[in-house]
C-alpha cells in the first residue's frame, strides 16, 4: 500500500468524486431465467461475443433447468434488444458459458459447463454451433462443472483448458469433503488430450489463468468454496509447457487464504504492471495487491479492501446488517474517466437467513487516489435479486459500457448505460495466422495524458462466464491515445496512436 | 448414506481397545446409532453454519446433550435434568415410551431442524437425508417419535429464553466504540465485519448448571504495562521468542487445535467429536453415551459464558497488538487472531472444562487417538489423558501467537471449576 500516499499527495483530482454513470434498465430488451434447485444454487454464467459480425456481442445465457439460450444482439443506440435464436447451444443443466475461437478459424467457439456432461460447441458461423466433443476428443466428464479458464501454452496448437468441478452430488447427508477432481485439458495436436487431475480439489468456483508476476508464463489461479472443501484453500498452479501442473507452495511463498471463493477478476489498479486480484466471497470480499512487486516476486499479496473501499461486506441500501453474498467479479470504466472501477454480482445462496436477503449489486466507482466509492443506488443497477453472473460490455456500440446480470429464479436484467460518454477506445489484438489468434494471456497498454493502462487477454474468472470482446479504456480529458501489445510470448509491439471513440484492431 | 469417513475407521480398532466402562447390557436397539450419527451431521453443520461462532455452538451441544439425555431419560426411566439446570420446568404429562431409539429420533430431529434451521441450502439437504435415512433405521411408533419431538420442543422452548437464542450479523455488534485505554482490546483484522468484538454480550446468557456468568470468576491478568521487564512485557515476550523458535511439532499443535469457526467443528465440537469417537469405538451404551453428551454439552456452554464474563470484564488487548505496538511491527501470528479480547483463553477454559467432564466419566489415564482433522490432512494425535488434551489445546493458543500464558493458566482452571457444576447433577 505504498502507493496510496504517494497517490494523495501528487493527485490534484482527488477531491472529485468520480462521475456516476447512469445505467437504465431495459426490462423489455430480454427475457431469460437462470432457474434450479440445489444443482443451481451456484453458477447462472452469461457469456458476452460478437458471432454476427457487427461488432455488438450477442449474449449466450447459462438456464440451469431450463435450456441456455443465445441471444442475437438487435440493440440501437437508444435501446437495447435481444431476440433469441436457435444456435445449437439450447441445452439444459448448463451453469455457464465461455467463449474462445479454439481452433484459431477466425470463428468463435463455446465451452458449455454443465451439471452432467461438459460441452464444446464449434461455431460455424452466423451465431450456429454444433457439438465438438467427439470431433475434438474433449471428455465432457459427468461432474457439477463451475469453473472454467483457458490459455495457450507456448508452441502449443490450441489452448490448454482449465475446468473447476464442484462437490460430489451424489452425497446427500455428507456433501462436505466431497469436492471432485478439476481437470486440465492440454492438446494433443488439434484434438484434446485425456484430462490431467488438478489435485487436491477444493471446489472451484472461479479459475483464471494470469500472468501474476510478468514472467510471461501465466499460472492457473483457482478460487474454491471453503463452504465444502476440507483442508483446502485458494490456489496457484504453474502451468508449464510438457510439464505436469504444480501448486505454488508455501516454500514459494504462496500464503494459505480459506474463502467462500466465488469470482476472480484481475486488473492493474496501480499502474505498478502487475494484476490485483479481486476475490468475491461472503461477508468480505478481497483485494489482493502484490506484496514486492518486481522481478523474482513471491505470490504474496496484501488485502487492500478495506483502504480501498472495495469490501462490499453488507448491503449498501436498506438497513438489513446482515452481510452480503458476492458472485461474478468485473473490472470495467464505466464512466469512461480512465479509472477502473468495479461492478459486483450480489445475491443470497438461497434462502440463508445469516445473508442479506436484499443484497444490491455493487457499482464502485475508482477515483484519482485509488479509492473505490459506491454508486450502485445512484446509477441505477442496485436489484436486489438473487444475482449469479454478469457481463459488463458495450452492448449498443456507443462506447458506453452496459451491464446483464442473470438472476437465480428470477429474471435477468440488463441496463443500458446513458453515460456520461466521455472518451474511449477499444483494442481488439490479433495475431492472424498464429494458433492463439486473439492474444490470450497477452497484455494491452493505452498511453493517455500522461497515465498508462493496461489489460491483460484472458479467458476465465467471474463467475461461471466472461466477455470475450475488445478491452475497452475510457479516457477522461484524453482526445488522443497510443497502444500497444505486449503479445503471448513477452514480444513488444510498438506504440501506435490509436483513433478514439472507436475499435481498433492490432495484428502481428 | 455413504457413512464412509474415517469416524467409522475407529470402529475397527473397537476389538483392540479395552472397554473404558464396565459393560452394562442395554437394549437400546439402533439408539446409539441414532445418536451418533446426527452428532457427526450435527458437527457438519456447526462447521457450516454462518452464525456458529464457538460460544454459540458450545450452546448447540448444550442443548442437544440435554435433548439426548432427556429423550433417553423418559424412555428409560433415568432421573430428569428438570430441577436441576437453571430453569427447566417439568414435562407435564409424561408417561414412558416404549422404543427409545425412536423417541431419541424424534427428539434430535427436532432438536437439530431448530437449533440449526439457518444453516443453508446443503445443511438443509442433509438434515432431511439424515431424517430419512433413520426414520426407516428405528421405524418407529408415529407415538414414539412425536413424544421425541415434544421432549426436544419442551428443551427448546427452555432454551428460547437464555438470552442467546438469537444471534444477530453474526455476532459483531454495530456501532461497537473500542474502549481507549492501554491494554484495552483493539480490533486485529482488516475484515470489515470484525471491527466489533464478538458476541460482547455473551456472558450474561443465562449458564445450564453454573449460577451465573460469575460463579467461576478470575483474578485479573498481570497489569498492562509496556516497560520492559514488567510481568506483562515478559508474557508478550514469551509469545514473541517462542514464535521465532517455533519447532515442526509445536506448529502441528497449533494447527490441530486451531478449529477455526467455518473451517472445523470449532472447539468445543473437537471435544464432541473426541467423545463421539471414543463412543464408537467402545461401543459405549446409549444411556453412557447420552449422559456423556449432556455433561460436555453443559460443560462447555457453561464454559464459553464464564470464559465471555471474563473477557469483557478485562477486555484485555492482543499480543498481536501489543507486540507491533512495542517490540516488532512487522510480527506475524502463526495463527489468526480471533476478534475478541484475550483473557482469559476460550479454549483454554473450555477445554479444561471439558477434559474435566470427560474424565469424571472415563477415568484419568484414559488414552484415545483424535482424529478430529484427519479429513483436512491433519494428523491423528493420541493423548495420554483428557487432560494432557487440555494442556496441549490450552499451550497451542502461546504457539499460535494469540494468547499470553496467564490467559492459558487460568483459563485452564476456569474451566475445570465449571465443570463441576455440571459433575454434580444426577442422572444415571
Amino acid at each position: 500500500m505504498k502507493w496510496l500516499p504517494l497517490l494523495l499527495v501528487a493527485t490534484p483530482v482527488l477531491a472529485q468524486e468520480p462521475a456516476v454513470p447512469q445505467f437504465r434498465a431495459e426490462p423489455a430488451a430480454l427475457a431469460h431465467r437462470f432457474s434450479g434447485e440445489w444443482t443451481f444454487m451456484v453458477g447462472g454464467g452469461v457469456a458476452a461475443f460478437d458471432c454476427s459480425g457487427d461488432g455488438k456481442p450477442e449474449l449466450l445465457m447459462a438456464g440451469g433447468t431450463a435450456p441456455a439460450a443465445l441471444f442475437r444482439n438487435d440493440s440501437t443506440e437508444d435501446a437495447l434488444r435481444f431476440t433469441p435464436i436457435p444456435a445449437g447451444v439450447e441445452m439444459t443443466d448448463v451453469a455457464g458459458a465461455y467463449a474462445l475461437d479454439i481452433d484459431a478459424d477466425a470463428v468463435t467457439d463455446l465451452v458449455l459447463l454443465r451439471v452432467g456432461e461438459n460441452v464444446v460447441l464449434r461455431g460455424l458461423g452466423n451465431c450456429r454451433f454444433e457439438r465438438a466433443n467427439e470431433a475434438w476428443g474433449l471428455q465432457g466428464g459427468d461432474a457439477w462443472t463451475t469453473a472454467f479458464a483457458a490459455t495457450w501454452e507456448a508452441g502449443a496448437p490450441w489452448p490448454t483448458l482449465a475446468f473447476g468441478n464442484y462437490i460430489n452430488r451424489a452425497e446427500e447427508a455428507f456433501p462436505w469433503g466431497s469436492c471432485t477432481e478439476n481437470w486440465l485439458l492440454r492438446p494433443d495436436g488439434r484434438r484434446f488430450a485425456a484430462p490431467i487431475p488438478l489435485t487436491p480439489s477444493y471446489c472451484a468456483l472461479s479459475m483464471l489463468f494470469t500472468d501474476w508476476n510478468r514472467s510471461g508464463q501465466p499460472a492457473l489461479r483457482v478460487s474454491n468454496d471453503r463452504e465444502y472443501y476440507k483442508g483446502g484453500q485458494e490456489q496457484l498452479w504453474h502451468v508449464v509447457p510438457a510439464t505436469p501442473p504444480r501448486l505454488y507452495s508455501e516454500a514459494e511463498g504462496w500464503q494459505r487464504l480459506r474463502i467462500w471463493g466465488m469470482g476472480i477478476a484481475g486488473a492493474d489498479l496501480d499502474g505498478d504492471r502487475y494484476p490485483e486480484y479481486f476475490l468475491t466471497s461472503m461477508a468480505d470480499n478481497k483485494l489482493q495487491h502484490l506484496k514486492a512487486p518486481g522481478p523474482g516476486t513471491l505470490p504474496q499479496y496484501d488485502d487492500t479492501a478495506w483502504a480501498r473501499g472495495v469490501t462490499a461486506h453488507r448491503p449498501y441500501t436498506g438497513d438489513d446488517p446482515r452481510p452480503s453474498t458476492a458472485w461474478h467479479p468485473a473490472f470495467a470504466d464505466v464512466n469512461n474517466d480512465g479509472f477502473t472501477d468495479l461492478f459486483v454480482a450480489k445475491g443470497n445462496v438461497w434462502e440463508m437467513p445469516d445473508f442479506a436477503e436484499q443484497d444490491p449489486n455493487n457499482l464502485l466507482l475508482q477515483g484519482a487516489d485509488g479509492t473505490f466509492t459506491e454508486a450502485g443506488d445512484r446509477a441505477g443497477v442496485a436489484s436486489g435479486l438473487q444475482a449469479r453472473g454478469a457481463a459488463v460490455v458495450d452492448l449498443n456500440a456507443d462506447g458506453r459500457l452496459d451491464l446483464v446480470v442473470v438472476n437465480r429464479n428470477g429474471p435477468a436484467e440488463i441496463w443500458r448505460n446513458t453515460g456520461p460518454v466521455g472518451h474511449w477506445v477499444a483494442i481488439d489484438p490479433l495475431q492472424e495466422g498464429a494458433p492463439n489468434r486473439n492474444a490470450i494471456n497477452g497484455w494491452v497498454e493505452l498511453r493517455a495524458a500522461g497515465r498508462v493502462q493496461r489489460q491483460e487477454v484472458t479467458v476465465g474468472g467471474g463467475h461461471a462466464g466472461g466477455t470475450f470482446a475488445p478491452l475497452h479504456f475510457g479516457l477522461g480529458p484524453a482526445d488522443q491515445a497510443e497502444a500497444r501489445v505486449i503479445w503471448p510470448d513477452g514480444t513488444e509491439g510498438p506504440w501506435q496512436p490509436v483513433p478514439v471513440d472507436t475499435v481498433t484492431q492490432i495484428r502481428r | 448414506m455413504d457413512l464412509r469417513r474415517r469416524h467409522f475407521l475407529t470402529l475397527a480398532a473397537a476389538a483392540l481397545s479395552a472397554p473404558a466402562l464396565p459393560a452394562r447390557a442395554a437394549a437400546t436397539g439402533g439408539t446409539e446409532k441414532v445418536i451418533l450419527d446426527w452428532y457427526r451431521l450435527i458437527l457438519e453443520l456447526v462447521r457450516h453454519t454462518a452464525t456458529y461462532s464457538p460460544p454459540v455452538a458450545a450452546r448447540a451441544f448444550g442443548y442437544l446433550g440435554v435433548i439426548a439425555w432427556e429423550a433417553q431419560a423418559a424412555a428409560r426411566g433415568y432421573p430428569s435434568l428438570a430441577g436441576q439446570v437453571n430453569g427447566l420446568p417439568p414435562r407435564p404429562n409424561d408417561r414412558m415410551a416404549r422404543d427409545p431409539a425412536a423417541v431419541m429420533q424424534g427428539a434430535l430431529t427436532a432438536g437439530v431442524r431448530a437449533l440449526f434451521g439457518n444453516t443453508g441450502p446443503t445443511g438443509q439437504r442433509a438434515m432431511n437425508a439424515m431424517q430419512k435415512r433413520l426414520d426407516a433405521l428405528v421405524g418407529g411408533r408415529a407415538a414414539d417419535l412425536a413424544k421425541g419431538g415434544e421432549i426436544a420442543a419442551h428443551v427448546l422452548a427452555w432454551a428460547e429464553g437464555d438470552g442467546g437464542a438469537h444471534v444477530q450479523n453474526l455476532g459483531f455488534p454495530d456501532g461497537y466504540e473500542p474502549a481507549k485505554q492501554p491494554g484495552a482490546w483493539v480490533p486485529t483484522s482488516d475484515i470489515r465485519l470484525q471491527q466489533a468484538p464478538l458476541l460482547p454480550e455473551w456472558g450474561r446468557v443465562r449458564p445450564m448448571a453454573m449460577a451465573d456468568g460469575m460463579a467461576c470468576a478470575l483474578t485479573p491478568p498481570p497489569p498492562y504495562d509496556e516497560t520492559p521487564g514488567s510481568a506483562f512485557h515478559a508474557e508478550a515476550m514469551e509469545v514473541y521468542e517462542t514464535s521465532k523458535t517455533l519447532t515442526d511439532e509445536q506448529k502441528i499443535i497449533a494447527r490441530f487445535w486451531s478449529d477455526d469457526p467455518m473451517l472445523s467443528p470449532t472447539p468445543p465440537g473437537h471435544w464432541i467429536s473426541i467423545l463421539i469417537e471414543i463412543a464408537a469405538r467402545d461401543a459405549l451404551p446409549a444411556e453412557r453415551l447420552a449422559d456423556a453428551l449432556a455433561r460436555l454439552g453443559m460443560a462447555q456452554n457453561d464454559a464459553f459464558i464464564a470464559c465471555w464474563q471474563s473477557k469483557y470484564e478485562f477486555n484485555l488487548i492482543r499480543p498481536v497488538t501489543y507486540i507491533r505496538r512495542l517490540i516488532d511491527p512487522k510480527w506475524q501470528t502463526l495463527l489468526i487472531t480471533p476478534p475478541f479480547p484475550e483473557y482469559p483463553s476460550g479454549h483454554s477454559t473450555m477445554s479444561g472444562a471439558s477434559a474435566e467432564v470427560l474424565t469424571a466419566i472415563f477415568g484419568d489415564g484414559f488414552t484415545f487417538d483424535d482424529a478430529t482433522h484427519a479429513d483436512d490432512g491433519l494428523p491423528v494425535r493420541r493423548f495420554a489423558s483428557f487432560r494432557a488434551a487440555a494442556q496441549e489445546a490450552a499451550i497451542s493458543r502461546l504457539y499460535g501467537g494469540i494468547h499470553y500464558r496467564a490467559a492459558i493458566e487460568r483459563g485452564l482452571d476456569q474451566g475445570a471449576c465449571v465443570a463441576q457444576h455440571a459433575l454434580r447433577l444426577k442422572t444415571l
